[in-house]
């Protein structure tokens, strides 16, 4: 009886098994066939992007985490927009602006015609709601907002159905650019309303692509958005993005095809990838800058010749090679040459270890000194290997007799202590976020920023007037100006040795088409096409 | 003071022409015997004098960067390949033989040196002593070595020093335990009674009797040890948590070949041979000792 009973028991199971494998085999086939459809017309048809971490939010307005940006980018719309892979200005939602004579005044023209994906209606209403809920909260909820405009926008006004006009208080140069910035996607006024708290789970805005699943720590799902005001877009039907978090297990998962697209690849894995015909490499336009901060208050770091001495010691060209697969170029100043107000009149410190020992004579270390060089623990796209790229710097170093002692923390006690001041030199790195000059040199250089970005305690009190001046000046010719003198005063005070400016790399099949990577590392997928 | 009578523990007779030889001469040669064994031997003969001789030996500086020729496979001017620094792996794994040997030896050494100490108390004194200590040797062998000794090199801070404390510090209980049986059954055997009848000190005892009758099993255990110990400096060097840049320990070399395994198998390839080869001769090396030292294991 037993035996029997044991018998029955496995042909259920061998059943059921069948049925559920049978279920399996059905779903991916009507997935195989919906896409097979679509793709008969050449456009159509799902990507899947596979990224390193999962969104924190979909709510862009109260993130600063650039994974989420990745994703509401093509949800929501800013009033103005960036470039396809620059930071000019095109129109958005607004399809005119204009600055008024002393600055404080902007006047935007907004796009008719627009709907939410709620079948709401987008006009001036909606862009003051947004301004009002932003100006609402505190720098803890909206954090983009704070930073960028903060007190500085006296109110918010729907002029009439289709126009808005924004009072300042203080003129902010960049008013346009911060706007671009993903944060100020215009949401769906009805549907924060109606969802509060949980809006960040159910985003409603303007975009190509409407919001359709979230599973956490795996993957989310957009799909196309039918009534978009621009009827040629989107050209896929949807997007999923997938969190695979470790580089090598992303690239795994493109060349076993369940992945279309990836991005952070290592450099070293590049040369494999294009050897693969079926795959395809991008190269992301740099927008950042990866440096070895000196930190200006500690022992003979104090001294500019020696900080000089160090910045004629590197050879960064040689890192370059080993370490960014060649797709980075050298940097001379603390910002990428592709922003305004570049100075690309300075000349870098030449890789010269005799002129460095000159130096270091000069300044009385004739037999070196001992120092430690934090090695970043985390790769980082402008950084993809922190404790490699150290180790070509000791070496450096070596050559002109400094001693370089590579220490390395678990990353949140890494930017902890180097903010503390506690680093004699560190690995670090910026992605601009707006591809102003402000946001690199005020940011990372000025003495506001010490505490906060300024890990270098970089004080220099003409900087410091030059950069607040730039700050209130609208005439962008006039700003560069005041940029380009301040980068001359920053090359010569050497708080950095300016590393390189990388142009990160994506990897997808070789049938994606118009995909072009956003030095903001916000991509717009609405243009991308899958062919067969 | 005592009165220098004979010295010797028993069992250790001055002269082996005796018809009975002394059982470390016939260990001796039971070892001789033991081809798998000299196999053994030989292989960690040759690595420690690749350790001596390493300056030597190695044709290129092991800090020598040269990036044009980085990344090369091995050839006549490279034997084992460059790494992605242009540096000579050849030179590099001879050089990382010094490393790894000292490491194993010195955290050895030491494990040995405070575990036999621990277990001869344990054992001789029993009692509260020996149930303290015993304790604390479970406790520690309850933990996953390598987790205990992340854990230590965590708090020390990482640093090639500080994985050897760890190393010696995870294996102490080990080598405790060993001795602290062996004691228990050497304390027993008539020689000790008697030298205690005779009145003579705990002291002496110990270190006169004891000890040397005991010191079979702490070779052994030693030599096996010398194997682990090895392939655990390697796995922190792994972690980060041993070897600082640029000293080439082998398991440093190994972590930092980890992304170019596809590019460049030989920067893994030799690194990972050289822990094989040093690991399997001195757990060669110690299975024959066991067998020569300690007859009643043998099958």
């Amino acid at each position: 009886m037993k035996k029997k009973k044991s018998f029955w028991l496995l042909i259920v199971l061998m059943v059921s098994t069948l049925i559920f494998a049978g279920c399996n085999s059905s779903t991916s086939g009507d997935n195989g066939d919906e896409g097979g459809e679509a793709d008969e017309g050449s456009t159509g048809g799902t990507l899947v992007f596979g990224r390193g971490g999962d969104s924190t939010s979909l709510d862009p307005a109260i993130t600063t985490e650039g994974e989420a940006f990745k994703v509401t980018k093509n949800i929501f719309e800013t009033l103005v927009e960036f470039g396809e892979q620059d930071t000019e200005l095109h129109p958005g939602l607004a399809t005119e602006w204009e600055t008024s004579e002393d600055g404080l005044t902007q006047t935007l023209k907004l796009r008719e015609g627009v709907k939410f994906h709620d079948g709401t209606d987008f006009n001036a209403e909606a862009v003051v709601f947004n301004f009002e809920r932003w100006m609402a909260g505190n720098k803890e909820q909206f954090y983009y907002y704070n930073s960028q405009f903060g007190d500085k926008v006296d109110s918010v006004t729907a002029v009439d159905d289709y126009t808005v006009e924004v009072k300042l208080n203080t003129a902010i140069a960049p008013f346009y650019k911060n706007l671009a910035m993903s944060p100020f996607g215009i949401a769906s006024p009805t549907a924060i309303e109606e969802h509060g708290d949980k809006f960040l789970e159910n985003p409603v805005g303007t975009g190509p692509f409407k919001f359709q699943e979230w599973k956490r720590n795996d993957r989310i799902t957009i799909v196309k958005n039918e009534e978009y005001w621009d009827e040629d877009l989107p050209k896929l039907d949807s997007v999923i993005f997938r969190s695979i978090p470790e580089n090598s297990a992303r690239l795994n998962a493109l060349a076993s095809g369940e992945v279309d697209l990836i991005d952070g690849v290592n450099f070293s894995d590049v040369q494999q990838i294009e050897d693969n015909p079926d795959l395809q490499t991008f190269e992301r336009p740099t927008m950042n800058v990866a440096y070895v901060g000196l930190t200006n208050t500690r022992g003979p770091l104090q001294e500019k010749l020696v900080r000089q001495a160090l910045n004629h010691a590197v050879n960064k060209e040689e890192i370059i090679d080993a370490f960014y697969a060649g797709a980075a170029d050298p940097a001379v100043n603390p910002m990428p040459p592709v922003i305004s107000g570049y100075n690309d009149e300075i000349e870098d410190y030449p890789y010269d270890p005799e002129k460095a020992k000159e130096l270091l004579k000069e300044a009385g270390y004739e037999d070196g000194f001992e120092m430690e060089l934090w090695a970043m623990p985390v790769p980082r796209p402008y950084m993809p290997d922190g404790q490699k790229i150290a180790e070509a710097l000791q070496a450096d170093f070596a050559e002109i007799g400094v001693k370089a002692k590579i220490v390395s923390y678990e990353w949140g006690t890494y930017l902890e202590k180097a903010n503390n001041g506690e680093a004699d030199s560190f690995l670090l790195g910026w992605t601009g976020d707006n591809g102003d000059a402000d946001n690199f040199l005020y940011v990372l250089l000025d003495e506001d920023a010490i505490g906060s970005n300024n890990y270098t305690y970089y004080k220099n009190s003409e900087v410091h007037d030059l950069l607040l001046e730039a700050q209130a000046t609208t005439d962008q010719a006039k700003r560069d100006e005041l940029y380009k003198q301040a980068q001359v005063i920053i090359k010569e005070d050497a708080p950095w040795i300016p590393l390189v400016h990388s142009r990160p790399i994506l990897a997808g099949k070789s049938n994606i088409k118009n995909f072009l990577p956003h030095p903001t590392g916000s991509d717009l997928l609405s243009h991308v096409e899958v062919s067969q | 003071m005592e009165v220098s009578v004979n010295n010797k523990p028993p069992i250790q007779p001055k002269n082996n022409e005796d018809k009975v030889q002394s059982p470390w001469v016939e260990a001796l040669q039971s070892f001789m015997k033991n081809k798998i064994a000299l196999v053994g031997t030989g292989i960690v003969v040759f690595f420690i004098l690749l350790a001596i001789f390493a300056p030597f030996i190695a044709p290129q500086g092991i800090n020598e960067q040269n990036m044009a020729n980085r990344l090369q496979a091995p050839s006549a001017e490279h034997w084992f390949g460059t790494d992605d620094f242009g540096r000579d792996i050849f030179s590099r794994v001879i050089f990382g033989a010094r490393i790894s040997l000292w490491v194993g030896f010195l955290a050895v050494m030491g494990s040995a040196v405070v575990g036999s100490l621990l277990g001869i108390i344990a054992g001789y004194y029993g009692r509260w002593i020996d149930t303290i200590i015993s304790r604390i040797f479970d406790i520690m062998l309850a933990f996953p070595s390598i987790l205990l000794a992340i854990a230590i090199v965590a708090v020390l801070g990482p640093s090639l020093q500080n994985a050897l404390i760890a190393i010696a510090v995870i294996n102490i209980p080990n080598f405790g335990r060993l001795i602290r049986s062996k004691v228990l059954s050497v304390k027993q055997e008539e020689y000790i009674v008697a030298a205690k009848a005779v009145g003579m000190k705990n002291n002496r005892i110990l270190f006169r009797h004891v000890l040397p009758n005991s010191m079979a099993p702490i070779i052994v255990q030693g030599t096996l040890a010398i194997g682990t110990a090895i392939i655990e400096a390697a796995a922190l060097g792994f972690l980060g948590l041993g070897a600082e840049a640029p000293n080439p320990e082998w398991g440093k070399m190994l972590s930092d070949a980890r992304v170019l395994l596809i590019q460049a198998p030989w920067t893994m390839i030799f690194p990972g041979i050289a822990i094989m080869l040093t690991v399997l001769g001195f757990n060669l090396m110690g299975d024959g000792l066991r067998d020569a030292l300690d007859p009643r294991m043998k099958n």
